[in-house]
């Protein structure tokens, strides 16, 4: 509509682009760039830095036999297809739960949703506390009950089990809303007609709800399997990765190998490029899927 | 509605409301017991004598005054930043047609692919060549353009009608007049949005500042935090107040704020 000054716009977009150019397009080039070196930059101070040697692809090749590595990846990969599924029912319960309108549902669902608004350190220190083996809360009510103890943050198996469980209950309320927006957007109309043709309430969960809450359900899907992908911050605080290295995924791993090994640098980034592919994948299906389910 | 599902969904609710609301209330009724009363055993729901030492101790030995300061710095001038540089761009992307912009806008949008855990280490190498590393302004700057906020702000800005900008322009009125006359204060209800959930965002950030925060008096309380559990003997008194204490200006958000949240970024946004 503005034909006087071209040049004005760029200038509105000139800062945010700045911002988008300095601090994403040029380090994910520099990650593509340091992913073909050996040693690459060194990223501590104390240490010196050394000349870089280049490889090419040898530290994919390297990665391919790294049995530390391909035990994160697939221990990343079981997270995430343990805590895709487990979220994303239990959101959707939630939200068939709370989307009737009934006395207190606006403070329910916001209890839900509390989780969400905090931090997942946070979440991470509140669940330490209340999992502690000797003296946490959680393990006296289970010796009232008659039970044993049980070493949540202590066994390998269970401490795995414990980060899925955690991570489900600090994020379910965010994609409960998302699925109450779901399933506010089909007409009323439809489920009245279905009633008045005589369905229950199975029927129309079958034939009205599910196929029309599909769209919503990728979303979530997607969305939750980026999410778990990324997972860190209340593995750092419950476990920091332990015990053992029964914890570690992803992006420990990655800040680990280039800030704990001095010459890591290049085999971190080659993982980070691994790591963005796998991301491109999810995000690729993502945009194909919610084209496919909307259309 | 027949009276058996009713039951079950009354049951629901309450098992809900018990596994959400008890943990987030045991942690804060924690934060008020004196140190004796959180080794004891069997513990006990209430404090028996309530205290505010753990918020004291939280202050006087962990510098927590300081955190809270930073936390409050880097949330407040990066939500600032974050909004003028998004609407301008919004205002931009949804007004003016100039060769590139499609182009433009889909590359911002895509970014939304390259999340910082992706990244993390040439950033920290691009942070460290702009001398960024162990400064606040090292997350107050670069999380600052976000996809999300240009995209709100260039959708909702496209429902404010044309005529209203050529009427001004007739009047003489230039585009940086327009965009602050007229833009702006249009745009309220999105800025808000955006405003609300840049602060909540920032203020729980914890990757940017572990990433770019080593000097102890310049962390942030989610780092510091972080770093207070991983000593070798948690000092859960002061711990769990300050965790309590950082939950609060979200507590404060969200009961002012709540439908913004329970609504979803996304509709509160191109809805409001």
């Amino acid at each position: 509509m503005n034909r006087r000054t071209p040049l004005t716009p760029y200038l509105f977009i000139f800062p945010s682009a700045a911002i988008f150019l300095l601090f994403i397009v040029w380090p994910a080039l520099q990650g593509f760039y340091q992913s073909l070196f050996r040693r690459g930059v060194i990223v501590r101070n104390d240490i010196p830095a050394l000349a870089a040697e280049f490889v090419g692809l040898g530290n994919f090749r390297q990665l391919l036999h790294d049995e530390r590595f391909l035990a994160v990846l697939g221990r990343t990969i079981v997270y995430t297809s343990v805590t895709v599924p487990l979220v994303v029912l239990v959101a959707l319960g939630l939200a068939l739960l709370l989307r009737d309108t009934f006395p207190g549902v606006g403070i329910v669902r916001a209890i839900v949703y509390w989780p969400s608004m905090v931090s997942l350190i946070i979440v991470g220190i509140s669940w330490k506390w209340i999992l502690g083996f000797e003296s946490g809360v959680a393990n006296y009510l289970m010796t009232q009950l008659g039970l044993a103890k049980v070493p949540w943050l202590l066994d390998p198996t269970i401490a795995l089990a414990t980060v899925v469980l955690v991570s489900v209950w600090a994020t379910a309320g965010f994609f409960m809303v998302i699925f109450i927006a779901g399933l506010n957007a089909i007409p009323d109309v439809y489920y009245e007609s279905a009633t008045i043709d005589g369905c229950g309430s199975l029927q129309l969960f079958r034939h009205i709800t599910a196929p029309l809450l599909k769209p919503t359900t990728v979303l979530v899907v997607i969305l939750a399997t980026i999410n778990a992908f990324k997972v860190f911050e209340q593995v750092i605080v419950l476990t920091d990765g332990g015990p053992g290295r029964a914890t570690v995924f992803m992006v420990q791993n990655i800040y680990e190998e280039a800030f704990r090994h001095p010459f890591g640098v290049g085999y971190a980034s080659a993982q980070s490029v691994v790591f963005f592919f796998i991301m491109l994948l999810f995000a690729f299906v993502q945009f194909r899927m919610t084209r496919g389910g909307e259309a | 509605m027949r009276s058996p599902l009713r039951t079950v969904k009354a049951m629901g609710v309450l098992v809900a409301v018990a596994i959400f609301l008890v943990p987030v209330l045991w942690v804060v009724l924690s934060a008020f017991k004196p140190g004796s009363e959180l080794a004891t055993y069997p513990p006990r729901i209430l404090p028996v004598h309530w205290t505010l030492a753990n918020f004291s101790d939280g202050f006087r030995f962990g510098n927590f005054a300081r955190y809270f300061l930073n936390s409050g710095f880097v949330a407040v001038t990066s939500t600032v930043l974050s909004v003028v540089i998004s609407t301008m761009a919004g205002f931009a992307f949804a007004k003016f047609r100039f060769p590139g912009r499609d182009v433009i806008f889909f590359a911002m949008l895509a970014t939304l692919m390259i999340s910082l855990q992706v990244i993390l280490i040439p950033m920290f190498l691009t942070l460290k060549q702009l001398g960024l590393i162990n400064s606040l302004w090292g997350i107050i700057i670069p999380p600052a353009a976000t996809p999300t906020g240009i995209f709100l702000m260039r959708q909702y800005m496209m429902t404010i009608p044309d005529e209203l900008l050529e009427a001004a322009r007739i009047d003489g009125a230039t585009n940086l007049q327009i965009f602050a006359r007229i833009m702006i204060p249009l745009s309220v209800p999105v800025i808000s949005t955006l405003t609300i959930f840049s602060f909540v965002w920032r203020w729980n950030d914890f990757l940017w500042p572990f990433l770019v925060i080593n000097d102890d008096r310049l962390q942030t309380v989610q780092l510091a935090l972080a770093n207070f559990v991983g000593q070798y003997a948690v000092k859960w008194g002061s711990l769990l107040a300050m965790t309590t204490l950082s939950m609060l200006p979200m507590l404060v958000i969200f009961l002012i704020f709540q439908r913004y949240f329970l609504r979803g970024i996304s509709t509160t946004g191109l809805k409001a």
